[in-house]
């Protein structure tokens, strides 16, 4: 079924269709209508689901928590300051080893008080041990969300499911909404390999000494790497069975590209304008979507980029004293690498700041006219 | 000692995160724990206060469930005439009621009203036929002590007589009592229905002697006690009726009418002479009724004169209330000195100004008279009702009374074998010699009034206290083990801690204030037309809302508060579905696993859970 929906309410969809079982969250811009529908469809019984009111994101994460560990398939959603809330609950979801999948919208973070889109609340999470997965389309947000789940039973980590503010979360596009069947034979109930059961107690999360702590994180690092292949799998069943096919990365017109433009979120879908005009001007341009961000994706990135020139990365978000995330976590994946391509780290759009298509033009022809950046952190449209 | 520390050898060969590879069953952490806590009801102060021994959290709480009938049948176990507690009953459970502070108290008596006043048939509750084959008991007065025995020993399989003096039944609830606050449907109706249970009441036979009266023959015999042999056991519940004096000049005047007598001559539809202008001497309910029912038979103005002040006024609050709505005047701190007559009759009261001084045995502060304080009040009628007593003429040697009152044991028994009294006549105050009430006794001995003493549900409670007695007696069984006279008994008592909820035990932070629901009532300017009821009851939101603000003191109601707080998930609901109500069978604790934290004792809004020394449980 085809409806013209807004990027939240794909969320809701999402989760209801993949028979979510405990639904707790907290209200926050631009958040809000994905949990807002979702009390709704519990409530009219539509989804058979309990929903929990919290009185803090912090609470939403640990009742999300609570619920997955009693063997449950469970989703919460926030933004922004709500996620900075929930960050040592994020460390007992992974720690703990808990499916749950969580949707963000990317929010900027405050003070100098903001709704607007900004990708450095989620990426602010990055060393918590969830998976991150970054959307283009509302369509992809749904697919995300259903995806999500089954990735994260696989390898028994989190997902956090990652849209843009207002250009994805509040914007209504066409999207298609599964069959319930279809997606019940994709995703089949939760079958947990732990749980907290009253007839057969075990301790959970107790005191773990110096004897077996690393090794804990020993798997878990596994588990991540492991989630890469596990997240193109998924993907391949999803394919076959809906007709849409995802990846940890995409290349769109990457052939012969000498000039790579390195996007993720709903900047992509406007970098794809600009290429296809570039391209159109006979312009050697193409576009690397990097739609997981954690684990990062390495071999991915490294054999899309391994004929390319000029790597022009646009991060909607910073990290102080470094820069752009998405840009050196790109410079890691290629430290070492047998082709290494002139890495531009671009800041744009922060706070939410529109970024058009004529901001990807200036990108491009400052990529285009430098043999390699002149500053360490290229911002763009800053008044200086 | 061995270790139990696991070391693996491979990161292979552990769980995925950190949790025990074998079950924690063998921890049970309710080890750790040195105080339990335990559901322990303990007694609502409106329970504690109920002459009648009334369980009120008990059925104020079906009420909150919309559950009625079963709310009647309740009461009715332990008071037959509920129809009239709820009207006329001084209510010493809202006095105490811990809501006071919370937005008033809980109106008590108007809830047992609405109960009572529920369509369908009246039907008593049965009872365990207990009464040996043939056993008869004679009841000698139809007041509420005396219906309320006959009551319970009837539906017992007893075949009780009830002897009564008057030519109707119902004692001072028929006489009494004007119909604008007992209408007289509603007490006919009470007494019918113990009727059917086989009761038969006989009226217009006195024990003792007949007085003279206008209208009646002079001086015929009345029963005797001996006339009574026949009877295996025998309850005296003969009343207060007889007016105590002025003692005061002119008093044999006519147009001075009792109190008592003014009232049962209006009660029974007797002619009554009234004047235009009314004086009422006294300050309890006899006197309100008495100035109210010369309000409705035409008397211009009524004045009550009272030698204390309003606080000390021993009549009702409403009653005041009422009575001064309905253009009574009230004087108080005066009495009088002398009634004024011309050619035989009253033209007038002399009465003098008073002050308080000290207070007496009874607490209460001495009236003084000021000396050359005398003023003249102009009435053609005076109504003395300075209180009551008992005429005990009839009694013999072998039945001992003090200070004008049967005495009784704490069984409701007498002197005499087989004899047990109760009601006005005998529970004003506890003997010397009886088991010693609650209070202590004061100064001067066991003479102190007792609580509730002198109240239509004081009345109710020692009829019941004497049949349960009658049937012990008549079973072969020994009276010992009834409580003090003063104290509870109960037909179908709970298993409830005797002590009593203070407002300090209440966890205020589950309660606001809200406003107790008043009780509509006819406009004075209606109500002194005629003798139809004054108050109007309860509607079914006005009876629901009201009984939600009960607090429930002491007495489980399951909230869930101690089962949603358990921090340990210790406390199960044992059946969802089970009906709700006061008892603690609603959870139970999981010891093996409880710690003993208290939270739920702590966060318990009515103080119904304990918290007891493990020491004390496991020996």
């Amino acid at each position: 079924m085809e409806k013209v929906i807004m990027g939240n309410h794909a969320v809701s969809y999402g989760v209801q269709l993949a028979r979510a079982q405990v639904i707790a969250a907290y209200p926050i811009t631009p958040q809000t209508q994905i949990v807002e529908m979702l009390s709704e469809l519990c409530a009219d019984g539509r989804l058979k689901a309990t929903f929990i009111k919290v009185e803090s994101e912090h609470s939403a994460m640990a009742a999300t928590v609570g619920a997955s560990i009693a063997g449950v398939r469970a989703f919460t959603a926030t933004s922004s300051h709500g996620l900075a809330l929930m960050h040592e609950v994020l460390h007992w979801a992974s720690g703990g080893r808990l499916p749950i999948v969580m949707a963000n919208v990317n929010r900027a973070l405050g003070p100098g008080w903001n709704v607007w889109g900004d990708q450095t609340d989620s990426l602010a999470q990055r060393d918590t041990g969830w998976l991150q997965f970054y959307c283009e389309t509302n369509q992809e947000v749904l697919d995300m969300v259903i995806q999500g789940f089954k990735i994260a039973e696989t390898v028994l980590l989190p997902v956090m499911i990652v849209l843009d503010a207002f250009v994805l979360s509040h914007t209504e596009e066409p999207v298609n909404i599964p069959e319930q069947d279809e997606v019940d034979r994709f995703l089949p109930p939760y079958q947990p390999q732990f749980k907290l059961e009253p007839g057969e107690p075990h301790s959970f999360y107790g005191l773990v000494a110096p004897e077996h702590y690393m090794e804990l994180r020993f798997k878990m690092e596994q588990a991540m790497e492991e989630s890469i292949a596990v997240t193109q799998r998924v993907a391949a069943e999803f394919a076959q069975a809906f007709g849409r096919s995802y990846d940890v990365v995409e290349k769109y017109r990457m052939d012969d590209a000498d000039l790579v433009l390195v996007t993720a979120g709903s900047i992509t879908g406007t970098s794809r304008v600009v290429v296809d005009e570039l391209r159109e001007a006979g312009q050697k341009v193409g576009l690397l979507k990097v739609c997981m961000f954690r684990p990062f994706p390495v071999a991915a990135v490294r054999e899309a980029l391994s004929k390319a020139q000029k790597v022009a990365v646009i991060d909607r978000n910073i990290s102080y004293g470094v820069g752009g995330i998405f840009a050196a976590e790109l410079k890691t994946a290629l430290y070492g690498a047998p082709h290494q391509p002139v890495v531009f780290p671009f800041i744009i759009g922060l706070g939410g700041r529109d970024v058009t298509p004529e901001s990807i033009h200036s990108i491009v022809a400052y990529t285009g006219g430098h043999d390699a950046p002149a500053e360490p952190i290229i911002w763009m449209e800053v008044r200086r | 000692m061995t270790s139990h520390i696991i070391v693996f050898q491979s990161a292979a060969d552990m769980p995925s995160l950190p949790m025990s590879v074998g079950t924690t069953l063998y921890n049970k952490t309710g080890s750790w724990r040195y105080v339990r806590p335990v559901y322990r009801d303990k007694t609502p102060p409106c329970n504690h206060a109920c002459p009648a021994g009334e369980d009120i959290v008990d059925y104020l709480q079906m009420v909150v469930d919309g559950n009625y009938e079963q709310a009647r049948q309740r009461i009715l176990e332990e008071n037959p005439l509920i129809g009239v507690c709820g009207r006329v009953c001084p209510h010493p459970c809202e006095s105490d009621c811990n809501r006071t502070q919370l937005g008033g108290a809980i109106a008590i008596h108007a809830l047992e009203r609405f109960v009572a006043g529920q369509p369908g048939a009246r039907r008593l509750p049965q009872a365990e036929k207990t009464a040996p084959a043939g056993a008869q008991v004679a009841v000698v007065g139809s007041g509420p002590a005396g219906l309320s025995c006959a009551y319970q020993l009837a539906r017992r399989g007893y075949k009780v007589t009830i002897f009564e003096a008057l030519p109707a039944a119902g004692g001072m609830l028929r006489v009494g009592i004007p119909s604008y606050r007992l209408p007289r449907e509603v007490l006919d109706a009470e007494i019918a229905a113990i009727q059917a249970l086989g009761v038969e009441i006989r009226t217009g036979m006195r024990l003792g002697q007949n007085p003279v009266r206008a209208g009646s023959p002079p001086g015929r015999d009345g029963l005797r006690l001996e006339d009574l042999a026949g009877y295996r056991a025998v309850f005296l519940a003969v009343g207060q009726h007889l007016s105590r004096r002025l003692g005061i000049p002119g008093e044999e005047a006519q147009g001075v009418l009792p109190g008592l007598e003014f009232l049962r001559r209006v009660n029974l539809g007797e002619p009554v002479q009234i004047g235009s202008r009314v004086a009422v001497v006294g300050g309890g309910n006899t006197a309100m009724d008495a100035a109210r029912c010369a309000v409705r038979q035409g008397a211009r103005q009524v004045t009550i004169l009272y030698r204390r002040s309003r606080h000390e006024m021993p009549a009702i609050d409403e009653e005041i209330e009422e009575t001064e709505g309905e253009g009574v005047k009230v004087q108080y701190l005066t009495a009088p000195v002398e009634v004024v007559t011309t050619v035989g009759k009253v033209t007038a009261l002399k009465c003098m100004r008073m002050k308080l001084g000290e207070p007496d045995e009874g607490g209460r502060r001495k009236p003084e008279p000021i000396h050359g304080s005398e003023y003249s009040l102009p009435v053609d009628m005076v109504i003395p009702a300075l209180g009551q007593e008992a005429d005990l003429s009839f009694l013999d040697s072998q039945i001992d009374s003090a200070r004008g009152l049967i005495v009784i044991d704490a069984a409701g028994a007498t002197s005499r074998q087989s004899v047990f009294a109760g009601g006005d006549a005998a529970t004003g105050r506890s003997a010397p010699s009886a088991v010693p009430p609650r209070r202590a006794a004061g100064p001067n001995g066991g003479g102190r009034p007792e609580r509730g003493a002198g109240t239509v549900a004081y009345a109710i409670g020692s009829g019941k206290r004497a049949a349960l007695a009658i049937d012990r007696l008549l079973n072969g069984q020994s009276l010992e083990g009834f409580p003090a006279l003063g104290e509870h008994v109960h037909v179908a008592a709970r298993d409830v801690d005797p002590r009593v909820v203070p407002f300090e035990d209440i966890n205020l932070a589950y309660f606001s204030s809200e406003p107790r629901t008043p009780q509509g009532q006819r406009t004075a300017a209606e109500r002194v037309k005629d003798f139809q009821e004054v108050n109007l009851g309860f509607s079914e939101r006005e009876a629901r809302r009201e009984a939600e603000r009960c607090l429930s003191c002491g007495t489980c109601n399951q909230c869930d508060t101690c089962w949603l707080y358990c921090p340990d998930v210790c406390i199960r609901r044992r059946d969802h579905a089970a009906p709700p109500g006061p008892g603690h069978t609603a959870y139970e604790f999981d010891y093996d696993y409880c710690k003993g934290c208290g939270v739920c004792a702590q966060e318990c809004p009515r103080e119904a859970i304990d918290m007891e020394e493990e020491l004390k449980w496991r020996r």
